[in-house]
């Protein structure tokens, strides 16, 4: 499927900001590359092309070219391009990273492969490990030792080390990653190692030691993290600069910017030195965006769900920031909780904006097993051979199917006719595979696959909100992704939420969300002890140097200095506990007795998270972590209308609501035709060329100031 | 059951499996001890009205099963009596419905309109319970009051006061109080958030609608169960198995199980296995029920709901008196080892019956390493876990470094025990040439080297160093556990598998541990010769082991398929220790102080 809106083709004025520098967002998933471009909060072009995944720079360079082709921009007004790509953890679902070594203290090269030893899953004979990105004969031992504090125990063998660099070049490998015991206090060993493997092994091999990227306790974790990072490396390397030569051949001469995993964006030559942080890459964009909209509700906490073909993926915005985390595993596919089922992936302890991913999209299969269950995912017809609807060879019935039966989604074709839907197959499927066996009418059983469904994909939204004590209640659901929107009612139902809103373009939300990404720098120092044997110096003091690097590694990557804020926070727990509690500074709080600060504010986050705290145990102050930001130019999300974009919409169908509500023949309209009717009750169907929206019997929907649907709950 | 009601009990289904996890997550979270939060030696469950579970989070499996029993007990003894807000407690296996001291549940009845309606509860290991040694490892206690401090049934918090006087108790009966206390707070916190999912459930559905679903998804549960019972054909089916034995000169403890299926039922019999012991390795009877339950949970798929139901068709019975339905004042805090060895043997008896569908023997499952002592007056009490080798399985390989099915705990971060404990690790990784050969190979044994860096009390619990882990269908038995402590005065003293006494470490000591390699599934001569290759550039297993045990030549780091293939025509019968030789030298290898022979003289398969 290509499809593409040419620049003219677009009305657009209300927003026009002469001379206003334009973005470009390209996000690229397993299906689908999407760009948008905007010129300030005016979008100027977008097109969605199906991905080219044996080289994703092609759709890239078909893809841009096409956006020039139209007219709207010229080359040299590009001032950015803000890419999300998922090439990191293709590599690793894949397979498809370099071929790496290990370098670790003797006695311990089986840390990587031992992992923590817990399976994701119980009571499976069957199961499987994941195999460790470097095998057993390249993980390479020397000898040395460090304490607990940094001191060395045993001194590095350089020969050793000469040995073991010889071995990496007889092998031919092209990254090295490097981990010893306790770097996290005492770095000298591995910089030593890194000196000299650099100096050895020559410029094109990519060496990485841990602790460069992650000083932290917990060797399993920094070494994993750090393979991680050596196994991408040079695939995020090539893989980037073919880019950047995709856009210097089109005559783009702006920088190119990639969105890191933690939501913000950092320029070609940092990401290189963690590429490792871009795994998250794509989603991450999205719940950008999201965070950008909550900020201009009543309440700031909100909660994004972004749904495509194969997954839902939720996350949490509290008072218009995104909820990060650190404990992260890449290549886990999906996980129904990222904290409690750990070990399918690579763990990878980097900042991550906190996702919950769960195995429901459009295309997860539905099926009546053997005990007479009905249930939906995790696995997944994918694009192919895909939902029975798209007539693509599918024969197993999929949620997309149910909602083609209830009438959600239309029965002729969606994306504005290039995806054709062969409405009489989708009911026949879901009649004869989930109906028969359960005696229920079809529409019944496809009402009963989109519940499952919305049940299954209401546990990730717990997982990020209730689970951390969070009330979903108190937030506003924003859903996007093609399908978020029509999964929207049924989830906030199951989770009491009363306000749903959906974005503009919402199929490619997550490029939107790349043109309004800021820039951003995160670091984290390892500062362990009892917090009440720290001094408020002491703390300052590390905070402001974490922070006078941040803001220096920033502006070496093009922030202008001035327009750099800082964000501090520092990571706690009661003494012995083994997680920590990210506790936020504020700025203004400096000067003040920092310990004092940190102290009050941890015993109340522990209240709030896990419902229990103690003021007299004692606090152990773990890390501290400064983030430093520079806004995008473009500070509101681009909006868009598709007032004439040649959608037309088939006007009133049948659509099943349920048991209670029935079938109901309902309007079937576009926003912009929403936007002339001013507030209407549901049901309603809002089509558009991405996305379908359904305002379902009991909620009203509008359109606001930025063309985004709300909907609200009448009951 | 209507179509209809069947969608809303899976919507019902995935809230309470959310609840149950959120319980364990705060726990995981929250709580003060390595076993506890990096270990994850815990479980957590939902109950129905009527105390049967309906959801349990992803943690000690072998803990699961025992919460049946302990939640009749509680009805039973205690129904009349609850009020709203009141958080029961106990840990005593005789008449209070517990496992072992260490293990302590609490359960908080959920009300609505003052009826009951439900129970969220959690059972955690906790880091210690008094008693004769730290950490609540030591094998050598005969009696239940050496072993630290019994909880009867009572309440914790009564209508939603804290009963101080337990805490107080508590508090003055364990060494390490603030983590203790901490950890029961956790607890406490942790089944309090699942009353409020649990409440929400039930709000919504109306409580006696919430009780018609707990009972569809029980019914569920136990069809799908019959259906795998009925799946094995009609008859007996009887397996032995043992534990080494006790102290210096262990004497084999016998586990005799048979099953009797007939149509969808089964009845596991353990008529024949050990009398009870005088040390700390009796298993009470709920932990049987558990291993059990747990091994048809296996069979029958990870994906069956995970509701009591399933537990019906399945009939469990023991001898009074035996080591796995002990009789007061039997000690049982190290009984973990009975409820491994029960697993095995039903997996022994149940390999006979559905071929194919069991791997060969585990490690045998979790070994418990515990230390403790004081440093400057202050107490400090060291306990973890180590294990993780599974047996090939009929179409795949054993795993390399995996949790024991029954257990699936973590291992703990070296450099958190470091930073936290005298100690120091010295070894952590894999022992080449270990583990059964197989068509599909055993996982490989594990070393975890220990350096006391204070002097304290050594406790620990292993096996499998006589009886090996099973090797099925021609493949291999697994390798012997061994414990090593080097004291620095010469020679190194191999130590029992199961110890009847503590030992008195001093600062500088050195403590290896092996973990048993696992059993291999189908003659070696039928692996892929390239399988093989890989496993020696991987270096797991040594040439010499390819060439006499898989019968693969190599040419440099290539095969040689015509001299592999004439090797490979006859498939020996390898006598089934004959392994163990290679084994010792690679032991040697990694512990060169070893100066003696190997002590595996009494090796042998299961």
């Amino acid at each position: 499927m290509i499809y593409m809106q040419s620049a003219r083709s677009l009305k657009i004025g209300r927003f026009v900001t002469k001379n206003a520098s334009v973005r470009i967002g390209i996000d690229i998933g397993g299906t689908f590359t999407d760009i948008v471009a905007a010129r300030g909060r005016e979008v100027v072009g977008i097109v969605k092309l199906q991905s080219t995944p044996g080289d994703y720079s092609d759709a890239i360079l078909d893809g841009l070219g096409r956006l020039l082709a139209a007219g709207r921009i010229a080359p040299e007004e590009v001032r950015a391009v803000i890419h999300g790509t998922t090439v990191a953890t293709n590599a690793i679902l894949e397979g498809r990273g370099a071929k790496a070594a290990l370098i670790t203290t003797r006695g311990f090269r089986d840390v990587l492969e031992l992992r923590r030893i817990r399976t994701p899953e119980l009571y499976n004979f069957w199961y499987e490990k994941p195999p460790p990105l470097v095998p057993r004969r390249r993980r390479l031992e020397v000898t040395e030792r460090l304490e607990p504090d940094g001191s060395v125990l045993i001194p590095l063998d350089e020969d050793e080390v000469a040995a073991a660099l010889g071995r990496c070049a007889g092998a031919e490998i092209e990254a090295l990653a490097i981990c010893f015991l306790h770097s996290y206090a005492n770095p000298e060993h591995e910089k030593r190692v890194a000196d000299l493997a650099r100096g050895t092994l020559g410029s094109g091999v990519f060496v990485t030691a841990s602790h460069e990227i992650l000083p932290e306790i917990r060797e399993y974790e920094r070494t994993s993290t750090t393979v991680v990072n050596a196994y991408v490396g040079p695939v995020v390397r090539a893989y980037l600069q073919r880019i950047a030569d995709v856009l210097r051949s089109l005559g783009i001469a702006a920088p190119l910017r990639i969105m890191q995993s933690n939501g913000g964006t950092l320029g070609l030559e940092a990401v290189l030195r963690v590429p490792a942080a871009i795994v998250e890459s794509g989603p991450a964009a999205g719940v950008v965006g999201g965070a950008l909209i909550a900020r201009t509700l009543a309440s700031s906490d909100a909660i994004t769900i972004d749904m495509g073909g194969t997954t839902a993926k939720a996350a949490l915005i509290q008072n218009g920031s995104v909820s990060r985390t650190s404990e992260y595993e890449v290549g886990a596919g999906i996980n129904v909780s990222s904290q409690l089922v750990k070990g399918r992936g690579h763990a990878l302890r980097l900042p991550v904006i906190d996702i919950s991913e769960i195995g429901a999209g459009g295309g997860s299969l539905a099926v009546v097993d053997g005990v007479g269950r009905l249930r939906v995912g995790p696995h997944s017809a994918g694009s192919v051979p895909g939902p029975v609807a798209y007539g693509r060879g599918g024969r197993v019935a999929t949620l997309t199917d149910a909602l083609v039966t209830l009438g959600y989604v239309s029965p002729t074709s969606i994306a504005g006719g290039a995806v054709p839907i062969d409405s009489e197959a989708a009911v026949a499927a879901v009649s004869g595979q989930i109906a028969e066996p359960l005696g229920v009418a079809a529409h019944h059983a496809a009402q009963g696959i989109y519940v499952v469904a919305a049940a299954v994909m209401t546990r990730a939204v717990k997982a990020v909100s209730t689970f951390r004590g969070r009330d979903p209640r108190e937030c506003t659901l924003i859903a996007f992704g093609g399908n978020g929107a029509l999964m929207a009612p049924q989830i906030a139902d199951e989770l009491g939420i009363r306000t749903i809103v959906v974005p503009p373009l919402p199929g490619l939300f997550s490029a939107c969300g790349l043109i309004v990404a800021p820039n951003e720098r995160e670091l984290v120092h390892s500062l362990f002890g009892r917090l009440i044997g720290l001094s408020q110096a002491t703390i300052r003091e590390e905070l402001d140097e974490l922070a006078a690097r941040a803001r220096r590694e920033l502006v070496e990557d093009g922030s202008s200095p001035e327009a750099i804020e800082i964000e501090y926070s520092a990571d706690l727990r009661y003494a012995g506990q083994a997680y920590e509690l990210a506790v936020g500074v504020a700025a203004r709080h400096l000067d003040r007795d920092l310990v004092a600060v940190l102290a009050a504010a941890f015993h109340d986050e522990h209240e709030r998270t896990f419902g229990h705290s103690s003021l007299q145990d004692p606090v152990d102050l773990v890390s501290l972590r400064v983030i430093a930001r520079e806004a995008s130019p473009i500070a509101d999300l681009p909006t868009f209308d598709y007032a004439d974009t040649g959608q037309r919409p088939d006007g009133i169908r049948d659509v099943f609501f349920g048991p209670e509500a029935g079938v109901c023949s309902t309007p079937v309209i576009s926003r912009s035709q929403l936007r002339r009717r001013g507030e209407s009750p549901g049901p309603l169907i809002i089509e558009e060329y991405d996305a379908t929206a359904v305002v379902p019997p009991g909620w009203k929907a509008s359109l606001d100031e930025a063309a985004r649907l709300v909907l609200v709950r009448q009951i | 059951m209507s179509g209809r009601d069947q969608i809303t009990l899976e919507v019902i289904k995935n809230r309470l499996d959310s609840v149950a996890d959120q319980i364990a997550l705060v726990l995981m979270r929250s709580a003060y001890s390595p076993i506890v939060r990096d270990s994850l030696d815990y479980s957590t469950a939902v109950c129905d009205r009527n105390g049967r579970f309906v959801a349990q989070g992803l943690t000690t499996a072998l803990h699961l099963g025992s919460f049946p029993y302990a939640m009749r007990n509680l009805i039973g003894k205690a129904r009349s009596g609850m009020r709203p807000g009141d958080i029961f407690i106990f840990n005593d296996p005789y008449g209070s419905g517990g496992m072992h001291l260490p293990d302590i549940y609490l359960v908080k009845p959920v009300f609505v309109d003052d009826e009951v309606e439900g129970y969220s509860t959690a059972l955690v290991h906790h880091a210690d319970i008094g008693g004769i040694a730290p950490g609540a490892m030591a094998v050598y206690a005969t009696e239940i009051f050496q072993e630290g401090l019994r909880i009867p049934l009572m309440k914790l918090f009564a209508e939603g006061e804290p009963n101080q006087t337990v805490f107080d108790f508590i508090s003055a009966n364990v060494r390490i109080p603030r983590h203790v206390i901490g950890d029961l707070r956790a607890q406490v916190a942790g089944i309090r958030r699942g009353e409020q999912g649990l409440l929400e459930i039930i709000g919504r559905y109306g409580a006696r609608n919430f009780d018609e679903f707990c009972s569809a998804l029980h019914e569920m549960s136990e069809t799908a169960m019959r259906t795998v019972i009925a799946a094995i054909p009609d008859g007996d089916y009887d397996y032995t198995d043992f534990i080494d034995g006790l102290g210096e000169k262990p004497e084999p403890i016998r586990f005799q199980v048979r099953l009797r299926v007939r149509g969808s039922d089964v009845d596991l019999d353990w008529e024949g296995t050990a009398a009870q012991v005088p040390a700390a390795i009796n298993a009470p009877i709920p932990f049987i029920y558990s291993a059990s339950y747990l091994a048809f949970r296996c069979l029958a798929g990870h994906e069956i709901p995970n509701a009591e139901g399933y537990t019906v068709p399945i009939s469990v019975k023991a001898p009074t008196g035996t080591i796995v339905n002990p009789t007061p004042p039997a000690a049982a805090n190290a009984r973990g080892i009975v409820g491994f060895r029960a697993f095995d043997t039903v997996l022994g008896a149940l390999s006979k019956a559905v071929p194919g569908k069991i791997p060969a023997g585990s490690e045998g499952g979790a070994i418990n390493f515990g230390v403790g002592g004081r440093i400057d007056g202050e107490a400090y009490v060291f306990g973890e876990t180590t294990m993780g080798a599974w047996g090939g399985r009929s179409d795949r390989d054993g795993i390399d470094g995996a949790a024991n099915l029954a257990a699936n705990q973590s291992n703990q971060p070296i450099e958190l025990i470091e930073a936290e404990n005298p100690l120091r690790i010295l070894q952590y990784g894999y022992v080449k040439d270990s583990g059964g050969a197989g068509q599909h190979r055993g996982g490989l044994s594990i070393l975890r080297q220990y350096r006391f860096l204070a002097d304290g009390l050594l406790t620990f619990r292993s096996d499998r160093r006589s009886v090996l882990p099973a090797g099925r269908s021609d493949g291999l038995p697994g390798t012997p556990n061994l414990n090593l402590l080097d004291d620095g005065n010469g020679a190194i003293r191999t130590l029992p598998v199961l110890p009847m006494e503590g030992y008195a470490v001093r600062s500088g000591d050195i403590f290896s541990q092996f973990v048993p390699g696992a059993g291999g599934y189908g003659h070696p001569f039928a692996r892929d010769p390239m399988a093989v290759l890989e496993d020696v550039l991987d270096e797991k297993i040594s040439r010499d082991y390819a060439l006499l045990f898989y019968g693969v030549v190599l040419d440099g780091d290539r095969l040689d398929p015509d001299r592999t293939a004439s090797l490979r025509r006859d498939r020996p019968v390898f006598p089934n220790t004959s392994h163990l030789e290679l084994l010792w030298k690679e032991m040697v290898g990694l512990i060169p102080e070893l100066h003696c022979s190997a002590p595996f003289e009494a090796a042998r398969e299961g």
